[in-house]
């Protein structure tokens, strides 16, 4: 993919009269870090990037813009916000426009086929306290990685982010301009769910109690979600109070299960939330159970069809129904 | 001032003596991370030095703390302090030790708080030079340094195949005293070659901001522009704020528990959170992310310093490193003074 022509093409996004401003990737302050960046003037257009390092979604930008202080001054702002979106932050895009949480009319999609991010926590281990600004760019199979003015090659393999590896949509399946090749769609599979499914119940029980047990509620999960929308959050009501402040195994189970569950037939597997986690819980095993499941018992996939109707809004004459009770 | 060696092959039984007699806490691996944790099992699971803790702070100041419960008929049950046990926290980084003081400060101070005193009154520190300081390290621009003293009891100092252990108070010495037979005088190469490592551990910090002037810098831009922009890429979680050792916002909240009792608690609150600032009357005075981070580096920077005289901040870097969305503190600031 030529950096040269996402350049160009977010140029001529934010020469657009309706487009107010972009977001995409610009390097970070450290390291192997990328930044999201806002870009209002063209001129700016030569910090964008996009490599490798790129592996944060900017989608749920789109859903937090604060509002401005008056509705005139709302008014004499053009409408759209231009957003460069890899295949899976296009997902999330057509489940936005499925829900109706936000208009067509409001994005400027600017699509980049994605050959898979970097997890950053496997670079930084293998490289570690990095400070000064590093390079990674992909060829054949491997990552060149330029740190500290030393270049090493390493296997794509070992650094890819797992979740990539399961990737399905490398291409967006929704855009204005796309940029790279168009690159062939994955078939399904969810192959460490079923393993994980298979085990005893108490042993599950066992694995999801100790990683629970180490959830401190930052909340990040929520809040990169690009599918966490809700303006009155049930985890924030105080009347009822649904979740305690109180942060041990049991209310953060509750947590977890209320996320995971307004995630069900929805989450089109960023794996934002697994990414951001401070404590690393493997969060995207609960979320993949509930993608399989949509699959599985009713053919449905999050994000891939922005004429689709919502999963869980929808019935069917044909729809299994053997689980209910 | 004592100072003596630890053989490195020694520390097992130095820590195995520690937890016979103290509640020992350190920083161990648990699932591929370094969380700060009780140590149960110091045979099997050496603390982790080589990386820093998540968070360290709730081992005096835990998340979730009961303060007393009730029952329909006002009957009220406070902890009692008295049967705490001693700890001993070991491997605390200089600058996690200064975070303590600077807790200290709002805890400690005209009307100690009972629950935290009585964690503070009965925790030893062991402290772990940082000679190869972590990325994110900025502790030299905030008045720290990777080898500092301040509020440790003992601090020790890799030299290969041994600890060099500085005794830095009464209750340090006391922990040597039990455990003496594993010390031995340390020689004065030892001592030479810690000091130089100290001061190379200086030149080892790659972040540095100067922050002359910023607290005066923030006392004039309240209303400037800079702050919508540096808040753009924040999703306003609560990760900076928990893993912060110097963050001490808290929530009390009541909760039902069985039985028709009811107990109130102390959890802790970040500035991040909407809800944090939230009113009854449903306005908020701090409504957007920007107020919010705004709030966070003006309580570092300015209120902390204006209240207590000096930054609320050691530099430990945490919020930099587990930000995922690259907003970091020494850009904001540098960003802050580029607003003056």
């Amino acid at each position: 993919m030529s950096i040269q022509k996402l350049k160009d093409e977010a140029a001529r996004a934010l020469g657009r009269k309706d487009v107010k401003y972009l977001i995409g990737y610009k390097k970070g302050s450290y390291g192997f870090r990328v930044s999201p960046a806002f870009i209002e003037p063209k001129e700016d257009v030569d910090q964008l990037i996009m490599s490798p390092l790129c592996n944060m979604s900017l989608v749920k930008y789109v859903m937090m813009e604060e509002a401005l202080p008056s509705l005139t001054e709302q008014a004499k702002k053009p409408s759209k916000i231009a957003i460069v979106a890899r295949g899976c932050d296009s997902r999330a895009i057509n489940l936005l426009l499925e829900e109706k949480g936000v208009p067509r009319e409001k994005l400027y999609i600017i699509g980049v086929s994605c050959t898979g991010a970097i997890d950053q926590r496997k670079i930084e281990a293998r490289f570690p306290q990095v400070t000064e600004p590093a390079e990674v760019t992909e060829e054949n199979g491997n990552y060149i990685i330029n740190v500290n003015g030393q270049v090493h090659t390493v296997p794509k393999e070992e650094l890819l982010a797992d979740l990539c590896k399961l990737c399905r949509y490398p291409t967006p399946v929704i855009y204005d301009k796309l940029i790279g090749d168009k690159l062939p769609t994955k078939p399904f599979h969810y192959d460490e769910i079923k393993a994980f499914e298979a085990l005893p119940l108490e042993e599950r029980l066992a694995f999801w109690q100790q990683q629970f047990t180490k959830c401190v509620r930052c909340y990040a999960c929520r809040n990169v979600c690009p599918l966490c929308y809700s303006t009155i959050c049930s985890l924030e009501s105080l009347t009822p109070q649904w979740l305690r402040r109180s942060v041990d195994t049991s209310e953060n189970f509750m947590f977890q299960i209320i996320r995971t569950f307004h995630l069900a037939g929805r989450c089109i597997g960023c794996g934002e939330c697994e990414r951001v986690c401070p404590m690393n819980l493997p969060l995207m095993k609960l979320n993949r159970k509930l993608a399989q499941d949509a699959k599985l018992l009713f053919g449905y996939d999050s994000g891939t069809d922005p004429k689709a109707k919502p999963l869980l809004t929808t019935f069917h004459s044909e729809d299994p129904q053997d689980f209910i009770l | 001032m004592d100072v003596f060696t630890l053989k490195k092959d020694s520390l097992q039984d130095f820590l195995s003596t520690l937890s016979a007699a103290y509640q020992l806490w350190a920083p161990l691996q648990k699932d591929g991370d370094t969380l700060f944790e009780p140590v149960l099992d110091c045979r099997n699971n050496l603390p982790d030095l080589d990386h820093q803790a998540k968070i360290i702070k709730h081992a005096i100041f835990p998340q979730t703390e009961p303060l007393f419960s009730y029952d329909q008929n006002d009957q009220i049950q406070a902890p009692g302090f008295g049967d705490m046990k001693q700890a001993v926290l070991f491997g605390v980084r200089p600058c996690d030790a200064r975070s303590l003081t600077l807790l200290d400060q709002v805890f400690a101070g005209d009307v100690p708080d009972p629950y935290y005193m009585s964690r503070r009154d009965k925790a030893i520190l062991i402290g772990i030079a940082c000679t190869d300081p972590f990325a994110n390290c900025f502790c030299t621009s905030v008045g720290g340094t990777p080898c500092g003293r301040e509020g440790l009891d003992l601090l020790c100092t890799d030299l290969g195949n041994r600890y060099l252990v500085a005794v830095l108070s009464e209750k340090g010495k006391e922990i040597i005293n039990k455990a003496s037979s594993l010390f031995t005088a340390a020689p004065a190469e030892d001592i030479k070659r810690g000091a130089e490592l100290a001061q190379n551990a200086e030149r080892g910090i790659r972040r540095h901001i100067d922050l002359a002037g910023v607290t005066d810098t923030l006392g004039k831009i309240f209303e400037h522009p800079v702050w919508k922009k540096m808040t753009l890429k924040c999703i306003g979680c609560g990760i900076c704020t928990y893993t912060c050792p110097t963050c001490y916002c808290f929530d009390i909240q009541d909760e039902p528990m069985a039985k028709k009792r009811g107990r109130r608690v102390r959890v802790w609150d970040s500035c991040m959170y909407k809800e944090y600032t939230l009113h009854a009357s449903g306005h908020n005075p701090r409504p957007t992310r920007i107020e919010r981070l705004k709030n966070r580096i003006y309580h570092k920077f300015k209120f902390n310093v204006d209240t207590h005289g000096a930054f609320g901040c050691v530099g430990c870097g945490r919020c930099i490193t587990l930000c995922p969305v690259n907003e970091d503190i020494i850009e904001n600031l540098l960003a802050v003074k580029g607003a003056a």
